[in-house]
C-alpha cells in the first residue's frame, strides 16, 4: 500500500518538489502502478526455469581498451555544455 | 578524565586496470574532459554493463593480502542517490554480498585492525564547481575501486597513520594500484568517536569524508578528537553527522543538512549476474601473489641478518626489495648489499618518489659482482665504495674501474715492509702512541693505506703496526 508519506519520501530522495494539491492524485497513481506490477505474481510459473541474474554467473570481459566515443557525441545530448564539460546550472 | 580515541576507516583505492569496471573505456588519468566515455559509463538508457575480469582478480588479491575470506558467490547492488557526479543516479557497488570478508592488517605493535569487508564498485565523475555552476567530467566515472572497510579498531593517531601506510604499501606491492593519495587514487573516510579510557562502549561517531593525504587525516583526527572531548566535558552531546575537513583552517564542518535523508535504497543490480569464484581459482591467485612486505621484512631480519630498521627501508617499496633480492644472489653477507643501498644508492635517490621508482644505472647483477670482490677480499671497502659511486654515475661494470693490479691483492711481506717504513717515518706518532695516545697510531695507518693505494686491509694493518711497536 502506497501512502502519502511514501510519496513525500520518494520525492525528497529524488529531489522533486510535489505541489500539495497533486499529492493525493500522485499517491493514487503510484498505487495503481504498483498494483499493475503485482499482477505478475499471479502468473503460473510452476515448473518453469528462468535465466536470471541469480542462476547465471560470470559474464566477464577481458581488460582490453576499446576506443571511447568522440567527446562531441558524448556531449551531444547534454542540455547545456561548456568547455567540454556537462554543465549543471545552480538552481534554488 | 582521560579519553580514548576509537576510529574505523573506509579506504577507497582505484584499481590499476587498463579499462573501466563495466565498459572498455580507458582508465588513464588526465586526458581531455569526457574523452574516455561511452554510452555505458555515462549511463545512457538501454546500455548494459559487463564486469571487467581483472577487477575481480585484483579485488581477490587485495582480500588475500589482507587476510580476508574470499566469497565464492558475490553480487553487485545499486546504491541510489541524486548528484551530478553520477549520471545514472545510482552507483553500482556491493552491499549484501561483497567479494571479501573478515580480514585484518597487523600493526607493528602487534594489534590487528580487523577488516569488515572489501567490496568492488565504480568511481563517480569529477565535478568542478564554479560560481554555483557545476562542470562535470565523466572520465573518472566507472573507474574501478575497491573499498576497504575496517572495524572501529584504531585507538590512536599513530595507529591510524600506520594502518593507512600499510594498506598503501601492501596494495602497491601486489601491484593493483599506485595508491597516489594526491592524485586521488587512494582516499579515506574516517569514522571517529571518543570514550572514557577503560570503557568498552562505543560513543556517538562522526564521519570525516574524503581525505587524500596522510597529514590531513592525522590533523583532522586530532582536531575531531579534541572537539568531541570538549563537547562531552561541557556536558553536550556529539551529533552523528558527516564532516568535511578544511586543511586551510584545520577544522571540520558539517557536510549534509538534516533534510538530506540518508536512504540509498540499495537493491540487487538486475543488469549484472552473480560473480562466482571457485576455491581453485582463489588458490591460483594466491600462488601468484608476491611475497608481502611485512613477511619479506621479517625474512630479511631472521634469515639474512639485516638490522630491522634497514629491513624496513629495503621493503618500503617493491622495486627496492626486488633489486636487493637479485643483488644478494650467492653472497655470504647480504648485509653488504643492504649497506650499499641504504648508504650510497639512497644518496642519489633523494625523494620518496625516486626511491619508489628506484631507477638507477647500476643493475643488481653489477652490484652483486662488486660485492663478491669485496667478500672474497680482492678489494677493500674504501675502493668498493668509490667504485660504486662511479658505477652509479655511468652504469658501467666495476671492472671498468678496478684494475687487475687492484684485485691481485697485496703480498704479505710487502705490507710488512710498508708498516716498517711507516713506523720509521713517524717517530713522533709512535712515541705518542707508546705514551698512551691511542689515536696517534693513525698517522702510521694513513702512511700504509696511502702507499698501498688503499688496497691494504685496514684492520690487518692496524694489528701489524701495533705488534711491531710493542
Amino acid at each position: 500500500m502506497i501512502t502519502r508519506e511514501d510519496v513525500e519520501n520518494i520525492a525528497l530522495l529524488s529531489k522533486l518538489f510535489v505541489p500539495e494539491d497533486e499529492m493525493d492524485n500522485l499517491t493514487q497513481s503510484m498505487q495503481e502502478i504498483v498494483s499493475f506490477a503485482d499482477t505478475i505474481n499471479n502468473a503460473d510459473v510452476e515448473g518453469v526455469e528462468f535465466d536470471n541474474i541469480n542462476n547465471l554467473s560470470n559474464a566477464l570481459r577481458e581488460d582490453v581498451v576499446k576506443p571511447s566515443m568522440p567527446k562531441e557525441e558524448i556531449l551531444k545530448n547534454a542540455p547545456e555544455q561548456a568547455e567540454d564539460h556537462f554543465l549543471v546550472r545552480k538552481h534554488s | 578524565m582521560k579519553y580514548e580515541l576509537v576510529a574505523g576507516f573506509e579506504t577507497h583505492i582505484e584499481l590499476g586496470t587498463d579499462t573501466k569496471i563495466f565498459c572498455s573505456c580507458s582508465t588513464e588519468f588526465g586526458g581531455e574532459p569526457n574523452s574516455h566515455c561511452c554510452p555505458v559509463c555515462i549511463g545512457l538508457p538501454g546500455t548494459l554493463p559487463k564486469l571487467n575480469k581483472k577487477v575481480v582478480e585484483y579485488g581477490i588479491m587485495a582480500g588475500l593480502a589482507t587476510n580476508c575470506e574470499i566469497a565464492n558467490v558475490s553480487k553487485m547492488d545499486r546504491k541510489n542517490y541524486c548528484y551530478p557526479d553520477l549520471s545514472k543516479a545510482y552507483q553500482i557497488s556491493q552491499l549484501y554480498a561483497p567479494l571479501c570478508n573478515r580480514g585484518y592488517v597487523e600493526l607493528s605493535n602487534g594489534r590487528k585492525i580487523r577488516i569488515h569487508h572489501i567490496h568492488i564498485e565504480e568511481d563517480a565523475g569529477k565535478l568542478i564547481h564554479n560560481h554555483g555552476d557545476t562542470y562535470v567530467d565523466y572520465n573518472r566515472g566507472g573507474v574501478p575501486l575497491i573499498e576497504i572497510v575496517s572495524e572501529p579498531d584504531i585507538r590512536s593517531i599513530d595507529e591510524a597513520r600506520e594502518y593507512v601506510e600499510k594498506l598503501q604499501q601492501i596494495m602497491r606491492y601486489i601491484g593493483i594500484s599506485d595508491c597516489r593519495m594526491q592524485e586521488g587514487s587512494m582516499r579515506c573516510d574516517v569514522n571517529i568517536s571518543v570514550r572514557p579510557q577503560g570503557s568498552d562502549k562505543l560513543g556517538t561517531r562522526t564521519e570525516i569524508k574524503n581525505m587524500n593525504s596522510i597529514t590531513f587525516i592525522t590533523k583532522a583526527m586530532e582536531y575531531e578528537f579534541e572537539r568531541q572531548v570538549d563537547l562531552i566535558e561541557n556536558g553536550e552531546k556529539v551529533v552523528q553527522e558527516t564532516l568535511r575537513y578544511d586543511d586551510a583552517t584545520n577544522t571540520t564542518s558539517s557536510m549534509r543538512s538534516k533534510e538530506d535523508a540518508h536512504d540509498y535504497r540499495y537493491f540487487r543490480d538486475p543488469d549484472l549476474v552473480t560473480i562466482k569464484v571457485t576455491d581453485e581459482e582463489i588458490e591460483e591467485i594466491r600462488a601468484k601473489l608476491p611475497e608481502l612486505p611485512y613477511i619479506k621484512k621479517q625474512r630479511y631480519v631472521d634469515e639474512l641478518g639485516v638490522p630491522e630498521s634497514d629491513a624496513g627501508l629495503l621493503t618500503k617499496y617493491r622495486n627496492i626489495s626486488e633489486y636487493f633480492d637479485k643483488a644478494i644472489d650467492g653472497l655470504k653477507k647480504p648485509k653488504t648489499v643492504s649497506n650499499f643501498i641504504i648508504g650510497q644508492i639512497f644518496r642519489v635517490l633523494q625523494t620518496e618518489e625516486d626511491k619508489e621508482a628506484f631507477d638507477i644505472k647500476t643493475t643488481p647483477q653489477q652490484l652483486n659482482q662488486l660485492c663478491k670482490l669485496l667478500e672474497d677480499g680482492k678489494i677493500q671497502n674504501n675502493l668498493a665504495k668509490s667504485t660504486l659511486d662511479k658505477m652509479l654515475e655511468t652504469g658501467k661494470d666495476c671492472t671498468e674501474y678496478i684494475s687487475e693490479e687492484d684485485m691481485a691483492g697485496l703480498d704479505d711481506s710487502f705490507v710488512d715492509e710498508l708498516c716498517k717504513q711507516a713506523i720509521e717515518a713517524n717517530p713522533k706518532a709512535v712515541q705518542q702512541y707508546k705514551e698512551g695516545k691511542e689515536k696517534a697510531i693513525m698517522a702510521c695507518m694513513g702512511f700504509v693505506m696511502k702507499n698501498s693505494k688503499g688496497k691494504a686491509n685496514a684492520q690487518e694493518v692496524l694489528e701489524k703496526i701495533k705488534s711491531m711497536i710493542s
